[in-house]
């Protein structure tokens, strides 16, 4: 049995990438990112560049199994709420989970990948892109 | 082996987040199952100074 969550006032500014508001009890929530970032100094964009051979993006990621319990739990709901007055929320992203209610399992990946380029002291604007 | 959990009153005032990210969870309930897990690469070779070329890994070697 779960308890009932009760929250008064909520207000979140951004959600974005994958990432989940729930209001109410669920049963599952699953939630996955892959990012590849980029950052050029100029703006320059070559189109696919090998995302799905850098191993931080494919490799399996292990999963936990938890072995069986030791020892006999018994939980005991005394109240059976849980109370909030309010909650902020400035940015939810990236395979994140806001819940607000009980749930059986959550799971979520993220992963992110993140290069900077810099143009070298000898070059100067980009070449590439460009009439020639 | 017996443990008992007695989950008492819970009321909470006032929650203010600047973010939630990147497989994270935020959670006003119960749960039976969490599985989180968020993979983050940044090596030094990650900045890279020179020519603007289309980025592949290097041959034979983890980027």
């Amino acid at each position: 049995m779960k308890r009932t969550s009760v929250v008064q006032t909520f207000h979140a500014e951004t959600l974005i990438i994958s990432s989940v508001l729930q209001i109410g009890d669920s049963e599952r929530i699953s939630a996955r990112t892959r990012a590849f970032a980029v950052q050029r100094q100029y703006e320059l964009f070559f189109g696919p560049e090998g995302e799905q051979i850098f191993p931080v993006l494919t490799k399996p990621i292990p999963r936990w199994t938890s072995p069986s319990p030791v020892a006999a739990r018994q939980t005991l709901h005394e109240s059976p709420v849980i109370s909030v007055q309010s909650v902020r929320v400035l940015a939810i992203s990236s395979s994140a989970i806001v819940h607000i209610g009980s749930t059986s399992t959550a799971e979520a990946e993220a992963r992110i990948k993140h290069i900077r380029q810099l143009a070298g002291s000898e070059s100067s604007a980009p070449t590439r892109g460009r009439d020639l | 082996m017996n443990y008992t959990v007695i989950n008492r009153h819970l009321h909470v005032g006032d929650i203010r987040l600047v973010a939630v990210a990147s497989a994270s969870l935020f959670l006003i309930g119960d749960a039976d199952a969490i599985h989180l897990s968020s993979a983050f690469d940044t090596p030094p070779e990650s900045l890279i100074i020179g020519p603007f070329v289309p980025l592949v890994p290097t041959r034979g070697e983890a980027p």
